[in-house]
This record gives structure tokens, C-alpha cells and sequence, in this order.
């Protein structure tokens, strides 16, 4: 089924309903929730609408120059405050185009567990850290979670360690790879549980779209088959059917703007031409991704609100977290041919939860993997110690590059009221305006947690039978997908931005939704809980509207 | 863009980097026409280093081989012998990226020529596959 293209564009002077601010992974979900609801919608996305006919299978074009990527803004990085943030050294991997991060991820599709949300209380507070509870449970997200995956498409079998749902997964797995059959042979020679890795990710065709063609090139690439559970044309396309709904692409926010009530007015933006607009709107809600959305909120200070605008706790762009991280490898007798199909058929969640056994907080899920791109493979996909180039290399590639897989690990991160986004005081982006500035740096749990999820990989491509085994070395992060916890929800204005319900404490038309909302990270794979609070906070804020208490 | 000396030193550096053996290397793939496109268009800001470093590797084959004037002129395992000295170089990692690249990328951009360099690795670019996708989920298909 083809998405209707947008028969609505609003002039930016029409006041509409609601500014949407970023078309990802939740704010799709929300446009399409308040459109449904009779809401008129503008989703102002700074990146270009590109459809699936126009993605291609080209490592240069796509990983390489960041074709998805489209970042053109800098942004510094630094450990700690002591030091003066230098651009580089870290690489913050999102996607600036209709859809974010939807369109290009690997879809791994792992529901929070009950523990996620209560740990502050169940272990005690961390010294040095803000654990906090949540102020929902896993209950009062369960009938979201279901909501995404029967809306979006998820396929899967429930594990021995899942937590409650009401329903069944709406599609099965997708069909195992030879990386899943070795993972399960070695957990299961160790004990472990090893299952069905949940992905959205159609194993069947569903609502209009085919199934996953296994084409093999999913993390990082768009998917031409629509079988990648993306916004873009899941519930973008339905958004825009209701009439009521308009993406703007090539839409750059540079500030949301407050009227003398301390109420938003709507968002001043670049538009295509880097020409200034401005959409009126009678409520904004924030959906930019978790180093987006507090930066935005940093440029939009005014006298009114000097710390950034719904930032009365000082608590917008703190407590960033990026999730924990390892990858092994190892290599087999035969080929397993990982550069087909999805990125990940299996996972075990044995070692979820927090253990003060092991001395130190932390839980996290291995997975069976590849990334067997053939140019990033040639490039760093073999054993560190041998030869990188030459006969020796040639004859080492051509053994291991269809025999080698990988077990990944992905695991908590500590909020750390250090880490933080914040605005760079020289360097501007591309538009002229002040860069992000990151400042992260690594709880010592975090890391104990990837070298002992790490050293559990290794045992599993050990047991499962590998010749030989490596490690990509864990060190400090260096590279982050997952971008949250910056503006945290929380009952109480004074330690949190949003209250339970995604509203900003401070600003009563005001809403944010999207990977800064987390109060904790949970083990990886966050976009799941991501658009479970999309859909809850949607619903919410679409009841509210409808009331006349926005 | 490159003059047909450049070339000719490009492509032996790219020769062993990924070498000729039963099976095609970077020369068979012609690698060395990916190096021209790209630096001539989307990788323009590379073109300047490359180049200068490729005068200092010539400027060292004359110092240490007197009248041979360039790297494309010496035999194989001189050449051999000058890049593990200059392993190291910012020069050599990025003609082992470059021939990297050039091997297994689209073919589209100059390199791969033939698909030769997937061919040896053993990829396929089919975009679409059906199960079974490897040895041992085969395996594990026909003992269910």
C-alpha cells in the first residue's frame, strides 16, 4: 500500500494544535495519535524526506558519508567539565530524515522489564549516581508496548524471563541464522536461555507490507522492502491520511518561543533556504531524540526562563546516558554467510538483572550478531593481531569473512548527574547556532558490566565450538547510538522536566517525548520503551486537548 | 586526474595491499580507477595528503635506491620491504583504506571491477535471500 502523500500544508502563520518537533521513532507515534484524535499537526523535521525506492545498498554512500546521517552541525566532546570540550572523538550516531532513527536501526525490539522501572528501591540508592524509580510501572506501560508492536509490526516468541504481556507477539520470528544455532548450541552448553531475538522487523507480510526479504543490509541502511518497523511509513503515512497532519522536512528548530504567560507560541525554524519561520501552533511537543530535544530547550532560554526554557530543576541535559556496549567475535569450520538477513536471531536474558554477587550494578543480554558489511568487514572484522594487509591478510580474509560471527553485549549505564548535553560556548553548527557539547564519561559499573558480559560472549562462541575467538577491546565509550535520560520524568518539579504524563513541569503546553524522557536506561534496545511512551503519552495529551486542560 | 606516473605508483601500493594470488587482487579489480574518481569528486579532500605522501615515499625509494625515481620502478619485494618500513605512515593507512574501499565497495564507483573483489571474499549482492543462509542453520533445518 502506498503512503498517501500529504494532501494538508499549514501556512505558517495558521495557529495549528500542536508543533511536533522530529519525525522519529516517537514523534511519528505522536503526531499520528494527536491527528487520529482531531488535533491539527506541523511535524517540523530537520532532515529531508527520502523514500524507501531511493535506499541503496552502498556502504560509501550510507556508512561512510553519512547519507542518512545528514549531519552537518558539529558538536564537542569532553569527559568531564574540567576539560575544555574538542570537537570529535566521539561519534553520536543518529539519523536526520523523515523517520530518525526508525529508519536506519538494527530493530532490535526489547520490552523493559518490571525491575527497569523500580531498581532505586528494590537495590537501594548508588551513591555518586541518580538511580531513581520511574514514576510509572511496567504495568502502566504493558497495553503501550502491545500497542506498538500489533500498530508497527514485531516479531518474536516469548523467553522464559519475560515480563507479562497481554497479548501474543503479532508475527513470529524471523528465521534463524547460522550465528543464532552456534549461540544457542554454546548457551545452552553453559546453561544459559538463549531465544528468538524480538525485532521489528516483519517476518510475514502485515498491513500492507512485505516481509523481510533478508537482503543483509539492515543496521545503518533504510529498508526498500518497508519489512524495518520504521515511522516512515508506518505511522507517518497514517498520520498524514487523517488530512490533518503536515511533515515539513528541511525544517531546522532553532527555538521554541514562550509567550509573556510563560505558555509556548510555537517554534522559530531554518527552513529549506537556512530562510527564518515561524509556525504557530497552541501547544509543542519535543521529540528530537535525547541530545536534541534538552539542546533545544537550552537555545530557547529567555529571560523568563534563563537555565534553558522547562528547566526550573536544572536538570534539562543531565543524567545522559548511552548504554553499555562489547562485541567478540569468533570464527567457525564452515561458512555461516552472516552478511545475510537481519542483524540479530538470538538473545539471552540470564544476566538482565542487577547481581551484588558480581560486585558491582549492571545488567545486560548478549545477542548473536553480524556485521559483516563486506568494506567494513575488510576494513576491522579480523583479529587485531594479525596482519592488515598483504598475502598473509588476503588469505586470512577469504577463510574467516563467511565463517565469522559475532556475540555483542549490551548492558546498563549509571545516571550520572555529570554527564550531560550542554551548550558549546565557542564553536557554532552549521546554522550559525551553538554546537552540543557532550560530556560523558563511564561509571566504573558500566564497564565492569561490558568486560563481564564480554568475558560471557567468549565463553559462549568458545562453547558453541569457535576455532578461534578476539575481542574489541572495551574502553570508554566512543561511540553512541542510544541517547538518553536528559530530561527525566518525575512526580516532583524539582528533581525532574516532565511530569508522569510527558508534560514539562513548567510549561503547561509543553510536552516531551522521546529517549530523554528515561529515567533509567534500561539494558540497550531502549526504542521498544521509546514508543511505548509515545503511544501512552499521545493518548494522554490527545485527552487532555480534547478537555481543555492544555 | 592522476598522471599515468601517479597511477602507476597507486596501483602498485594497492597491488600489495591486497595482492594477486590464485585470485584477483587490487589490480585485477582496478582499484587504481576508483582512486581517480574518487579523489577527483567526493573524496577531493583527500587528493592533496595523498599525493604529498606519495612524493615522501618516492623521495625515500630514491634515497634508498639511487636512479629509481619511483615506487612503481622496483621490484616486488623492494616494494614489499619499503611498505612494512612505512607501515605506519598516515600515508600507508590511508592507501590500505582507499584500497579497501576500492576492492569491496560498489562497483559503481570504480573499483570491485567485475564484483572480483566479492567474489573472492564470497559475498553476493542478491538482495534478497531465502533460509537457509549458512552451514549450520542449515544443519540444524534438516535434523528438526
Amino acid at each position: 500500500m502506498r503512503p498517501a502523500r500529504p494532501a494538508v500544508r499549514f501556512h505558517p502563520s495558521r495557529t495549528v494544535d500542536f508543533v511536533v518537533v522530529g519525525s522519529g521513532a516517537a514523534g511519528g507515534i505522536i503526531a499520528k495519535e494527536l491527528a487520529t484524535a482531531g488535533l491539527t499537526v506541523v511535524v517540523l523535521e530537520q532532515g529531508p524526506r527520502v523514500e524507501p525506492p531511493q535506499f541503496e545498498h552502498d556502504e560509501i554512500k550510507t556508512l561512510f558519508q553519512s547519507a542518512l546521517q545528514n549531519n552537518p552541525a558539529g558538536f564537542t566532546f569532553r569527559r568531564s567539565a574540567s576539560e575544555t570540550a574538542k570537537p570529535g572523538q566521539i561519534q553520536l550516531l543518529y539519523h536526520r530524515l523523515v523517520g530518525g532513527g526508525s529508519v536506519m536501526f538494527t530493530a532490535n525490539y526489547w520490552r523493559f522489564r518490571e525491575i527497569d522501572f523500580i531498581e532505586r528501591s528494590r537495590l537501594g540508592a548508588i551513591s555518586g549516581t541518580g538511580l531513581e524509580d520511574w514514576p510509572i510501572t511496567y504495568r502502566d506501560l504493558e497495553p503501550y508496548y502491545t500497542k506498538a508492536e500489533w500498530e508497527l509490526g514485531v516479531s518474536g516468541e516469548p523467553g522464559p524471563f519475560d515480563p507479562p504481556r497481554t497479548r501474543p507477539y503479532p508475527l513470529p520470528p524471523l528465521p534463524v541464522k547460522s550465528s543464532g544455532v552456534l549461540f544457542e548450541r554454546g548457551a545452552r552448553a553453559l546453561g544459559l536461555h538463549p531465544q528468538p531475538a524480538p525485532l521489528a522487523i516483519l517476518s510475514q507480510p502485515f498491513n500492507g507490507r512485505p516481509a523481510c526479504q533478508h537482503c543483509g543490509y539492515c543496521l545503518g541502511f533504510g529498508c526498500e522492502f518497508r519489512a524495518k518497523s520504521s515511522t516512515l511509513y508506518t505511522v507517518i503515512p497514517m498520520a498524514e491520511a487523517t488530512g490533518r497532519c503536515e511533515v515539513r522536512p528541511n525544517s531546522y528548530v532553532r527555538r521554541i518561543e514562550v509567550d509573556r504567560k510563560g505558555r509556548v507560541t510555537g517554534a522559530t525554524y531554518f527552513d529549506e533556504n537556512k530562510k527564518e519561520q515561524f509556525q504557530r501552533a497552541r501547544a509543542v511537543a519535543l521529540c528530537c531524540n535525547g541530545s536534541e530535544t534538552p539542546r533545544l530547550l537550552l537555545l530557547s532560554a529567555s529571560s523568563r526562563f534563563p537555565n534553558g526554557l522547562a528547566n526550573s530543576s536544572g536538570v534539562v541535559g543531565k543524567y545522559l546516558m548511552f548504554n553499555g556496549y562489547s562485541s567478540s567475535s569468533g570464527v567457525f569450520e564452515r561458512p555461516l554467510n552472516e552478511f545475510k538477513s537481519v542483524t540479530a536471531t538470538r538473545v539471552l536474558y540470564d544476566f538482565y538483572e542487577s547481581d551484588p554477587k558480581r560486585g558491582f550494578y549492571g545488567g545486560g543480554a548478549p545477542d548473536a550478531r553480524s556485521f559483516a558489511y563486506p568494506t567494513i568487514f575488510a576494513l576491522g572484522g579480523l583479529p587485531h593481531d594479525g596482519p592488515s594487509w598483504g598475502a598473509g591478510y588476503k588469505r586470512i580474509l577469504r577463510d574467516y569473512y563467511t565463517r565469522t560471527m559475532n556475540v555483542d553485549g549490551h548492558s546498563t549505564s549509571l545516571p550520572l548527574e555529570t554527564n550531560t548535553i550542554s551548550l558549546d560556548p565557542d564553536m557554532k553548527d552549521a546554522w550559525g547556532l551553538p554546537a552540543m557539547r557532550v560530556t560523558y564519561k563511564d561509571h566504573p559499573d558500566d564497564l565492569a558490566m561490558m568486560r563481564f558480559l564480554q568475558d560471557r560472549a567468549i565463553e559462549i562462541l568458545e562453547a558453541a565450538g569457535a576455532r578461534r575467538t578476539w575481542r574489541q577491546p572495551v574502553q570508554e565509550t566512543n561511540l553512541a547510538a542510544h541517547l538518553l535520560g536528559t530530561c527525566r520524568m518525575g512526580d516532583d518539579p524539582r528533581t525532574s522536566v516532565v511530569d508522569r504524563y510527558h508534560r514539562a513541569h513548567d510549561v503547561r503546553n509543553l510536552f516531551i517525548c522521546d529517549g530523554s524522557s528515561l529515567v533509567t536506561g534500561g539494558r540497550g534496545q531502549p526504542t521498544a520503551t521509546i514508543q511505548a511512551l509515545a503511544y501512552r503519552a499521545g493518548e494522554h495529551i490527545a485527552a487532555f486537548a480534547r478537555r481543555g486542560e492544555i | 586526474m592522476l598522471t599515468p606516473d601517479q597511477a602507476a605508483d597507486l596501483d602498485a601500493i594497492a597491488a600489495q595491499i591486497f595482492p594477486t594470488d590464485d585470485t584477483p587482487g587490487a589490480r585485477e579489480a582496478r582499484v587504481v580507477t576508483f582512486l581517480d574518481r574518487s579523489l577527483a569528486t567526493w573524496a577531493a579532500q583527500q587528493r592533496e595528503p595523498l599525493l604529498h605522501g606519495l612524493d615522501e615515499l618516492n623521495g625515500e625509494v630514491e634515497r634508498r635506491w639511487p636512479g629509481t625515481q619511483r615506487f612503481a620502478n622496483l621490484a616486488p619485494e623492494r616494494q614489499l620491504e619499503l611498505l612494512r618500513a612505512q607501515e605506519q605512515t598516515p600515508f600507508f593507512q590511508q592507501m590500505r583504506f582507499a584500497t579497501l574501499v576500492g576492492m569491496f565497495s560498489l562497483p559503481a564507483y570504480g573499483g570491485n571491477a567485475d564484483k572480483a573483489g566479492w567474489r573472492v571474499i564470497g559475498f553476493e549482492d542478491r538482495y534478497a535471500w531465502q533460509p537457509p543462509f549458512g552451514d549450520y542453520d542449515a544443519e540444524a533445518a534438516r535434523g528438526r
